[in-house]
This record gives structure tokens, sequence and C-alpha cells, in this order.
């Protein structure tokens, strides 16, 4: 089977999924509940504007129209109003995506660096204590709720030692945030030379980060040590060995790397666990981001952003899953992934 | 892992004590697996027993007695209008077990047939039972539980439809490969040529040996359900407010952390992060010892 075969087969099964997802989206959010008029407007609202709604949404017109237009409203950036700042859906995240893409990327850069750090140690080093506390450690990651952890660091580093501030989001109440280049504080200070702005914006992103960093580097470093174990039990590494190559060099050159290359699959569930930990996250750190917006959104009964957001989720999901199949399909010979498995 | 379950040599009794014996060796060799046991035993007593051997009440308010410490009279304090944590405790353990119990028998029965019927069945089901798991596997599963919850109106039972729905997939393509897998071998073809129908091929060679699969897929499910049911109670999508789940009372306790009453939110997470990391281990331990391949999905 060719290449492009294949690459096909995954974007037009990705594409099936994204279509089947916005069909589960349409029907729990638009179809099901009693008047989804009602609940785009809020509980709040009169009986005149829930029928101007209807009307605004095509709730007269059959499922497969309203189908319709609801797909094209998510495709062209209509995605609505919310109804308690008045703005629209589109404005709201998009304010509020720099905030929490920066989060996103520190949560995943400590995640990753300390997952093959402590993967590398625990499984090249031969000392039970550290492969027994990292399992132990990773356990715990996957099973302790993110917001709760947030929470207990908050009491613990901010409140009773005082290291890192407060819950007061991005950067402390005296700060000015730094002219805007790239929307990431700690990058635009320091590229506007502010060297206590960054250290500040710093400060403030540790815990978030660490917290949302959390379940993902439990993920990832049983993955790697589960892998490197796997693959230094593959005959190719006795082989290595018994030509007389030292242990260090065969684990650098052939354990990790083919060790490493299973887990850019596992990049579509990192991307999952940063999505919905953001939500859970956020909130408890006044993150001003797009996790922070929803939970706020769902405490206003403002469901239109909720909607927004549980389709676009999905949406870069599949994308990033189709995409990590391809590259793996292209990067690994020997996988023949069937078209359309 | 050496298992000394074979070989262990019973007291002399009846079945009874030397099944007990043999249980207790073997947990004796899983320092883990025994912690786990008996984290979750724990917490199923409190759920089951708590209200028993612990009287006060989960709702009644006295706002006399709001934000004390632990204390004897409070083994986990009390809340901002004095209900008491540790029976509030007890019954968010009886609803997350419970929830937890919920969505794993009906997801794995869902989910388990699923799996098995798109195994067994012509392409098109097989091809249509498939799609509709990769259309819920498209989200995120915490997100699918909101959208259901958002949808249907938030509260404990949609969120164990949400969640238990976002489960589905995990047993139906696990099941599926297995049913697909069993079906090649040997024995089958066997029983095939003995003249044995494909209904009862199903149900007396296919099912028995993939219920095991489905009961350590159902443990790893289950610590997902209520770590989940947590974070939607947490953003007020799942137990509404007077109710004791462990999610909400963290909520609670929320705007109490900072302030310096800990024990209000500290607590329930605790209980949370001990039913899930038993659960996981459970789930990684069993899997280990029967299926040394690993051929499972992590949730």
């Amino acid at each position: 089977m060719s290449m492009t075969r294949r690459i096909a087969g995954q974007l037009v099964g990705g594409l099936i999924s994204i279509l089947g997802a916005s069909i589960i989206a349409f029907l729990f959010m638009r179809v099901l509940p009693g008047n989804p008029a009602r609940l785009i407007v809020g509980p709040l609202a009169s009986q005149e504007a829930i029928t101007q709604q209807e009307k605004a949404m095509g709730l007269d017109q059959p499922l497969v129209v309203q189908y319709w237009r609801y797909i094209k409203g998510i495709i062209t950036g209509d995605w609505g109003f919310a109804y308690t700042s008045g703005e629209t859906v589109r404005h709201e995240i998009v304010a509020r995506l720099p905030a929490s893409m920066e989060l996103g990327l520190y949560a995943f850069l400590i995640a990753f660096v300390l997952a093959v750090l402590l993967a590398v140690l625990s499984t090249y080093r031969h000392r039970p204590w550290l492969d027994g506390g990292v399992r132990t450690a990773s356990f715990l990651g996957l099973g302790t709720p993110p917001f709760w952890f947030g929470l207990i660091a908050l009491l613990l580093f901010s409140q009773v030692w005082g290291i890192f501030p407060g819950p007061d989001g991005r950067l402390g109440p005296d700060t000015i945030p730094p002219p805007t280049v790239t929307h990431f504080y700690t990058f635009d200070a320091v590229i506007a030379g502010q060297w206590g702005t960054a250290w500040d914006a710093l400060r403030h992103i540790a815990l978030p980060a660490i917290t949302l960093g959390l379940a993902p580097w439990a993920f990832l470093v049983r993955l790697l040590r589960a892998n490197l174990l796997e693959v230094s039990r593959e005959n190719f590494l006795v082989v290595v060995r018994s030509k007389g190559l030292g242990r260090r060099p065969a684990f650098q050159k052939h354990a990790l790397p083919n060790a490493f290359l299973p887990t850019l699959t596992a990049a579509g569930l990192l991307l999952a666990q940063l999505l919905a930990g953001s939500v859970l996250v956020e909130k408890v750190f006044n993150w001003p981001g797009v996790g922070g917006l929803i939970v706020d959104s769902i405490l206003r009964q403002d469901f239109a952003v909720v909607q927004t957001f549980v389709l676009l989720s999905a949406i870069l999901y599949v994308c990033v899953n189709v995409v990590v199949e391809i590259l793996y399909s292209v990067v690994d010979p020997r996988v023949r992934l069937p078209v359309m498995k | 892992m050496k298992s000394s379950v074979g070989v262990a040599e019973g007291p002399e009794g009846g079945p009874r004590v030397r099944a007990a014996h043999r249980v207790f060796s073997f947990l004796a060799h899983e320092p883990a697996l025994a912690a786990a046991v008996g984290a979750l035993g724990l917490l199923l007593f409190l759920a089951v027993f708590g209200p028993l051997i612990w009287t006060k009440s989960a709702t009644a308010v006295d706002v006399g007695s709001s934000l004390l410490p632990p204390s004897r009279a409070h083994p986990m304090g009390t809340d901002s209008i004095g209900r008491d944590v540790f029976s509030r405790f007890n019954e968010g353990a009886r609803i997350s077990l419970a929830v937890g119990v919920l969505v794993v028998v009906v997801g794995a029965i869902l989910g388990g047939v699923a799996g098995v019927v798109a195994g067994a069945s012509p392409g098109w089901v097989d091809a249509t039972l498939m799609r509709i798991m990769d259309a819920i596997l498209a989200f995120p599963a915490l997100i699918l539980a909101m959208a259901v919850t958002v949808g249907l109106g938030a509260g404990l039972e949609t969120a164990a439809l949400g969640i238990m729905l976002g489960s589905l997939p995990y047993y139906a393509r696990l099941l599926r490969s297995e049913v697909l897998r069993i079906r090649s071998l040997p024995f089958i073809e066997a029983a095939h040529a003995l003249g044995a129908r494909r209904t009862r091929i199903m149900a007396r060679h296919i099912v028995p040996h993939v219920v095991s699969t489905l009961l350590i897929q159902g443990a790893a499910v289950f610590g997902y359900a209520i770590l989940t049911l947590a974070a939607l109670g947490f953003v007020g999508l799942g137990a509404q407010v007077p109710t004791p789940e462990w999610g909400t009372m963290i909520t609670d306790g929320l705007q109490y952390f900072l302030t310096g009453q800990w024990w209000i939110g500290a607590f329930p997470g605790f209980g949370v992060l001990l039913a899930v990391t038993a659960a996981s281990v459970i789930a990684d331990r069993t899997r280990d010892i029967l299926d040394p391949r690993g051929r499972f999905a992590h949730v």
C-alpha cells in the first residue's frame, strides 16, 4: 500500500471522526435538552428573548437543516454570543487563548523533561528505591484530582512557606504587562528586556504549570519506562552488547531512540490531558485562560461558550491524532497501518 | 513477579480457610496490591457502615460550630455552615463508589456487547459500531462528560451517563480485538469442525475468554469514573449543591483553603486520590499478573 493512500486514509478517517463527534455534540447540546434556546440565552431571559433566539437558531427548521447551520457556524467562526459578557464567543475564546497556551506550553515542558529524566534514571540505574519511587509517584500523579493538587500546592508553597505568589493570575497586582509581541508574558518581558516582569511572570506560572503538568508527567513517565524496559529486552540490543558496545552507548544510541518513538502516539492523549486539565486547574489559580472561562461560563449558565469549546476540543484532538498517526507511519516503516481501521 | 498461589501450603481446615490463606499469602507477596485492596476496603467500609459508626448528620447545618478544625468531636473538622466533614466524607465515599460501580457495570455490559458483536459480525456492522466508537473517542473523556451534562442538565445521573458514555470505546475496541484474536485460534476451528453453531461458539468459547479482559478494563474505568465525577462536581456539572459529593466538597473548600481552613477541601480530595490510585494499582497489577504481554488500553 502506498504511502499516499495510507495518508489519504488517515485523513478520511479523521474527517469521519470529526463528523461523528459533531453529530454527538449536536445531539446532546442542541436536540436533547428541553429548550436549546433557553440554554443559550440563559435562565434569566424573557420569553421574548427565547422566541427570538429560537428563530435565530432556526429551531422551526428540520433537524438536517439545523445540523447544517450548526456545522456552517462552527466552520465560519460564527460561534454565537456569550450573553453574560455581550461579546461573541469567538472574541472571548481568542482573547483568553494565549494565557492557556503559555500555561500549557510550560506544563508540557516540565512534564516532558522530568518524565524523560526520571524514566531514564530509573531504568538505567538499577536502584530499586528510585524505580519504586517513580512508579509510586506516577500512580499518585494519575490518581490526583489536579484542582485539588493545585489547592494543596497553593496552601503549602504560597500560604505556609511563601515561596511562590498566591493565585493572582499571570502577574502580581503591581506588575504591568509587558508590550505585546507573542502574547506570552514570559517571552514578551524578556524581549522587552523587563527582567523584573519576566521573573514575576515565571513565579506566577510555576505552580499552575506544575499542577497542570502532573498528570501528563505521570502518564509519560510510565509510558517511557515501560518502553525502555521492553526495548532493552529486544534481541538487537543483545547483539549490540555482544559485539562489545558498552552499556551506556548501547542505551543512549540504541535503546533510547527506539523507546522514544512509541511515545509519539501519546501526543493526542497528552493534549487531551492538557485541555481537560486547563478547565480544572486555571480556576484554582485565577489564571485568565480558556479553561477558567469555561468554568465561569458553566457557573453563569452561559452555555454557548461551553458548547463551542467542546466541539473545538474534539476537532483539535482528532487533528492531532491524525497528524501523529501520519507522522508515525512516515517515521517508522515497520508500521503497516491499515487504511481506515 | 513470583506468585505463590499454586504452591502455597494451606493450613489444616476446610476449603474456605485454605482459600482465605491462599489469598493472604498471595497478597503478602504483592505489597502494592495489598495496600490498594486495603485502601478501597477502608473506603467501602466507610461508605457502607459510616452512618452507623459516625452518626452525625452530613447535611445538618449548625452555624454555631462552623469552620472548626479537626478535633475529637469532628475528626475532619466542620465546613462553613457547620456540617461535619467526616460525615460528608463518608457520604461522598458512598456516592463515588456507587457511581463508579454503576458506570463500570453498565459500561462494561454495553461496551462489551458492542465489542463482541463488532468482532463477530460481518463487515458493515463492525464498521458502523467502530465508527460510533471513534466519534465518542474524538472527545477527551472529561469534555464529553461536560457536553452530556451541559446538554441534559447538570446532576449526578447525567454525570454518570456522560462518564459511562466516554468509557464505552475502551471496552469495545479491546474486546473486538480480543474476539478477532480468539476467533483465529485452532480450538474455535475445532468447535466449528465439530458442528457447533455460531451462537454456541460465541457463548461457550469466545465470551468466557474475554471476561477477565473485561474485568481488568473495568477496574481501570472505575478509577477514571471517580476522578471524572469529582472533576464534574468541581466545575459545577456533577452533583448539585447540598449533595456531599467529593468534587463539590472541594469546590466548597476552595475559598477557605487560603484562609487557613484547609480541611474542608483537603479530605475529600484525599478520598478521590485514594480511591482512584487504588483502582489503578489493582487494574495494573492484575493485568501484569494475568496478561504479561500487555494488550490493554490505558484509560
